[in-house]
Formats: C-alpha cells, structure tokens, sequence
C-alpha cells in the first residue's frame, strides 16, 4: 500500500485588470511597453498609486523602451513547469530605457558568460498575446526586439480580464492511524480511535484528540458498529468546476453510529460525548430525493482488490467503505436528530 | 514600546517554547506537529492547556496544499471549552506579535503562539510564485531562489558581500548548528571547498540556500506577575515592530533593507548593547545585509542556533528565531537579545523583537 496521498491541486484563477494594469497590458498586446509617472520618475511595471504618498497616480501611461539594460541577473539552470522557458535562462532585473525602477524578465541568453550588469536586452514578442506579462517570451541581447513572422497583432477588444493558472501536486503522508484505519477496510472491518479522557471516538485516522489534544494510537482503536442513522443530509448539484466527476445531484449525508445500546443513552437522551458520527457520507442504492433524516442505513464496501482509495480528510469515506445504504428497518423518529452532525 | 507604567499595558514576556524536530520530510502531520509543540512548551513551565487565555497561529494553506488547513490545525490547542483564537497567513512571528498585542488589552494573562509547515509536501518552486503578484510576477513562475539570487547579485555588485563571505556565513552556520539538536543542516565545511561547486541560481550555491524542512514551533507569552509567577528568567519583550515595503522588486534599491531598520528603529534595538541576534537569515548574503539594517555591532554574536541555513520551517522560521533569542536569556544568561523575521520577496516586510531579561 502507497504511504503517501498525492493529490494536484489546480488554481484556475480570473482576475480584473483595472485601468492602470489593464493599460499596461493592453500595451503589450500592442508591443509596446508603458509605464507610470510619479513625480519625475516613471515606474515600470506601473502602480496605481504613489508608494510614497498614496495619492492616486495619472492613468495616462507613458511608453519606455523596449529596449533595456540588466542591472543584475541569475541563471537558472533547471527551470520550473512555471518557468518562461524550458531550457536554461535568466531572470534578470531590466531598467527599460526611459524608466527609473526595474522589470523582472527572463532573458534567454543561451549561456550564463553572457550576461553582466550593464548588458543590453530587447523583448522577443508572442505572435499571439492575451495582455499577460508573458505576452514578451522573454527578453535577449541586443538592440533588436524580436518580432515573429507570424504576429497577430493586438485582440480585437481590449483586454479587461487576466487568467491565471497553475497546478501544484502535493504529497502528503498517510498517518499511521490511518493506514490502520484503511488496512481494516480491506477486511469490511471499521474501526475507530478512542479518547482515553474524554471517551469520544473519532474516525478517519485522526492522530489526536481535539478536545483533549491527547495523541490517539493502536492502544486506543476500537471497532465500530456498521449500522446507523442519517442525522442530517445535504443534495449536491455538482459545478463542473476543474477536477469534478460527478454530474447529476447527489447525497452527502451525517450518519449516526449504532454505539450506543443502553436505555439511558439511547438516541435522543443520555449523554452525546460517546457519539460517533461520519461526516459528509455518500448514500448508496437510493434516489437523491427519497433521503430522509430518521433514515436507518448499513455499510456498505467495496472490493478490496485495486488500489487503496484516497482517505478522507474532513468527512468522506474510509478505505473501502463504499458509503452507505437503506437497511429497510423503520425511521427514528427522533425531531432532535438533525442536530447532531459532528 | 512596552511601558513601565503600572496604570498602563502590562509588560509581556516569553516564559516557554518547544520545538519540533526539525526534518526534511515529517511522518506526522501538522496538526500531530502543533499537539506536541504545544504540551512540551506549557509543560517546560507547569501550565496546561487550560491556562492558556489566546491562541493564535501562523501557518499557510498553499504550503499545506488544504484550504482552510488553519481549521484542523485549531484541534491542536485543545479546541474545548471554546478558546480565544486567531490566525495569521504569516510566519508565526507574526502570530507572536498579534499575541502580543492582545496582552496588551491587559485582561488575559497568558498566550500560546505556533508557527507550522511542512514544506516537503510538494515543490517549493512551484508553490512560492503562488504568494506572488498575481499580474507580474506570479505568470512568470518566480520563485524563492531566484528573486533571492537577484537582490545576491545587487548586494555583490554593490560591493555589501562577497561570494566568500557568503560561503563563510554558511560554514559558520554548519558549524554553530553542531550545538542545536534542532538542527537540519551542521557540521564542518571548508569556505573553499564551498565555493567550488557548481551554483543553483547564481551566485547562489547549494550552501547558500536553506533546506526544505517540515517544522513547528510554539512560544507561550505571559504578563507581568504571571509570568514572573511562571520562570525564574522571563524574557521580556521591550520592544516589537513590523514594516514592510513595496512588493515588487524592481520597484526598490535591493541593496537596502528599509523596513528591517525602521522596524529595528521602533523596537528600540539601539537603546543598549545587543548580545546574540537572531536573524531570519534564510539566504546567505541576507546576514550582512540584515545585520546593517538592524545596526548591529561586531561585538554581537548573530545565530548561534545556526539560523535558517541550519533549518527552514516555512511559516515557523521567524518564531523559532523568537525563541531562540528568549533561550539566550533564559538559559545561557545573555542580557539583552534581538530576534528578526522576515516575509515577502527580497525580505519584502521585516518584524523585529527586542528581548530583555529583569525582574
């Protein structure tokens, strides 16, 4: 069994432009590249306000370069997926003519023996531009800015928004309570890990306590019933937002666990500290609209044969439990029910 | 800052800490970190979670890869009774100042402060443009190493630092480390030898940059006769700032760290003699540049933990420089001690924590 979860994260971000970066950009789309006046200086990128003072600035651009002079510079010999260029390159700080402060750019210089302080670089331009900051490639030396062949000259409409994107793969360690938690699935067995202060038992492979913030292990995981009630539910009508799967609505429901078999702590009295409830459940064998809170449900798994599912970190199922499903005994009626979620 | 003035704010001390052990990958998770952190610093000084009155962490979702990774990390304090608690998306140095400042208020007594991150969850290239300028920086994937390596390069050009002052400042690092049982990163090593091999982000090398490490922190702040009540030797906050400047880079003189000496300047660090000086020094020519802007002087002793060079818990870098300064007076009786940490690009905002021992 893989130790490790690993999971991509993508953040597709959409952002509006404003009239200052929006001008900025729209500039690039047409080659050119602007800057702010503050003062006697002109900042390049712009802002939108004096740093100094915090006035607003005029939102009347003026144009500087292309062409510019590094003022200092690293080589970046192993680039990122992020990175302007797939070969090694530069990140180099460029004082456009006509500005006063400096714009950080990639400079393909094909070696680092290039480059130095004082050297001379212009924009190689996309044909294609979009108004993003990498509308220019990148920069190289010389005087002359590179233009492709085949340029597409500046969108019809002006540039007001500004996408962005990246996608990051994190791998995280699978805690050993919850190795233990998922290699008990694999069996149709669920086990829990029990407070030794306070009693509750959580679920999941949660290392501690929270309430206690005792550390939990094997001496405190004890099995738990594969029986229980819904509590409360919510229907999700999936957004297909990046990563999704689902398509058509569904249920996630808080599902109450048969713990308890004395009279005095049944449900709706006694005391509600040894309740032990999943959170966020998919229920199983049952049309979204036909849930119910009251609604009795058994366990239900999946074959333990390929690969591990992902554990859960806040609700969702563990291991190979599939979800859950009407077991066909009567509804409690218990109108306090719905309160008890966590 | 602080204030003698019985009818006034009460003053504020650093009674306790723990660190975790500092790794390059943990196989516990953040929450399990801060649990542990936490205990062993309220029971360095007899107190338990029931005692503490604020909490207030530091931590960063993007590093932790969850949004909302603050929410599980909560669990870790002992989340019942209910607790005063708040979070920053900053180095937990700033969780200590906002800590700090809710003493202040004068009607709670004492406060645990976390920092936590587990860097090796994913790669820290990709991860830093993502706390970039969205517009400018952030498309063009600039990471930590190399808008380092860019203000590295301005400082040697300016003549602030040498390459081989650069190699000395990580040897002298390696070398304070062998003493920290924290440490990731110790040993002996030979500035030339250093200099020797081949650069990461020039003219950064290996030895240049900190290592990934997955750690946590915690420091417990007490009042007045609370935390006289608490320790033989409070180490009491005389003097705290933060300043930032402007983000971007090529917007400010590199060679400069303004708001590091104005925030030295508000903590009061030139009011006497600075005894050890620990700096969030995570690059290399950071500690020349670092030591200028606070005014420090030949005399003071800077890192002897080893700094980040040694180990670089992202989120809980700057409040284990926190710490480490209070250690110097409780443990090794230093008088008067100064703690630095730093966030943003090219030490973009600068916090500086003026540490003094009395009664």
């Amino acid at each position: 069994m893989a130790p490790d979860n690993t999971n991509t994260i993508q953040f597709p971000y959409r952002r509006s432009l404003g009239p200052v970066f929006g001008a900025f950009m729209n500039g690039l789309t047409q080659r050119r590249i602007t800057g702010v006046r503050c003062g006697e200086r002109v900042l390049v990128p712009p802002l939108e306000w004096n740093p100094e003072s915090g006035e607003e600035l005029d939102h009347e651009l003026v144009e500087v370069g292309p062409v510019g002079t590094v003022t200092s510079w690293t080589w970046v010999t192993e680039p990122t997926v992020q990175h302007p260029l797939d070969r090694p390159f530069a990140f180099a700080l460029i004082r456009l003519d006509g500005a006063d402060t400096t714009l950080l750019h990639a400079v393909d210089a094909g070696s680092p023996d290039a480059l130095r302080a004082g050297t001379r670089v212009a924009p190689r331009w996309r044909a294609q531009r979009s108004g993003r900051i990498d509308d220019i490639e990148c920069f190289v030396p010389g005087e002359e800015p590179e233009i492709p062949e085949d340029d597409a000259g500046a969108p019809a409409e002006p540039v007001t928004m500004m996408d962005f994107g990246a996608s990051i793969t994190y791998r995280e360690t699978v805690s050993p309570n919850a190795l233990r938690a998922i290699d008990a699935s694999r069996s149709q067995h669920l086990i829990g890990f029990r407070c030794p202060v306070c009693g509750r038992t959580y679920t999941g492979g949660r290392g501690f306590c929270p309430v206690d913030a005792v550390e939990l292990g094997p001496d405190h995981e004890v099995e738990l019933p594969q029986t229980g009630t819904v509590t409360n539910f919510t229907i999700v009508t999936p957004v297909q937002y990046p990563g999704q799967t689902e398509t058509e609505p569904f249920v996630r429901a808080m599902v109450l666990l048969d713990t308890r078999h004395d009279a005095t702590a049944g449900p709706g009295g006694g005391d509600r500290s040894s309740d032990v409830i999943l959170t966020y459940q998919p229920l199983l064998d049952l049309r979204a609209e036909d849930v119910r809170v009251g609604m009795r449900v058994s366990a239900r798994w999946q074959s333990p044969e390929g690969p591990a599912p992902p554990s859960g970190g806040m609700g969702g199922t563990i291991g190979y439990l599939a979800g859950w499903a009407p077991s066909g005994e009567r509804d409690v009626d218990d109108p306090d029910l719905v309160n008890r979620i966590f | 800052m602080s204030t003698t003035d019985h009818t006034g704010p009460p003053d504020i001390a650093i009674v306790g800490w723990a660190q975790s052990p500092m790794l390059r990958q943990t196989e516990l998770s953040e929450g399990q970190l801060l649990v542990r952190v936490i205990t062993d610093a309220l029971e360095s000084i007899g107190l338990t979670r029931a005692d503490v009155d604020f909490n207030c962490a530091g931590s960063c979702d993007y590093i932790s890869g969850q949004p909302f990774s603050f929410v599980q990390n909560i669990d870790a304090i002992g989340a019942w009774p209910p607790k005063r608690d708040s979070h920053v998306e900053m180095d937990g140095a700033w969780a200590l100042y906002e800590a700090w400042l809710r003493l202040r208020l004068g009607d709670l007594e004492v406060a645990v402060v976390t920092g936590s991150g587990r860097s090796s969850t994913a790669n820290p290239h990709l991860i830093y443009p993502m706390e970039m300028d969205p517009f400018f920086l952030a498309p063009l994937g600039t990471d930590a190493a190399s808008l380092a390596a860019l203000q590295a390069r301005a400082l040697i050009d300016s003549g602030g630092v040498t390459e081989r002052q650069m190699a000395e400042v990580a040897a002298r690092s390696r070398r304070d480390a062998e003493a920290n049982p924290h440490a990731q990163v110790s040993g002996s090593a030979d500035p030339d030898e250093l200099l020797a091999e081949d650069y990461v982000r020039s003219p950064l090398r290996r030895h240049d940059l900190p290592p990934i490490t997955d750690g946590a922190c915690a420091v417990v702040l007490a009042t007045g006769a609370k935390a006289r009540e608490l320790t033989a030797r409070p180490a009491w906050i005389r003097g705290i700032a933060h300043r930032s400047e402007l983000h971007y880079p090529g917007l400010r003189d590199l060679t400069q760290s303004p708001s590091t000496r104005a925030a030295a300047e508000a903590a009061g660090v030139d009011r006497g003699e600075v005894d050890v000086a620990e700096i969030h020094a995570a690059f290399s020519h950071e500690d020349p540049l670092l030591r200028r802007a606070l005014g420090l002087a030949e005399s003071t002793v800077v890192n002897p933990s080893g700094g980040p060079l040694a180990a670089n818990p992202i989120m809980a870098t700057g409040l284990v420089r926190i710490a480490e300064a209070a250690a110097q007076i409780a443990n090794h009786a230093k008088h008067r001690t100064v703690a630095h940490a730093t966030s943003g690009p090219c030490l973009q905002q600068n916090l500086v924590c003026v540490l003094e021992e009395g009664s």
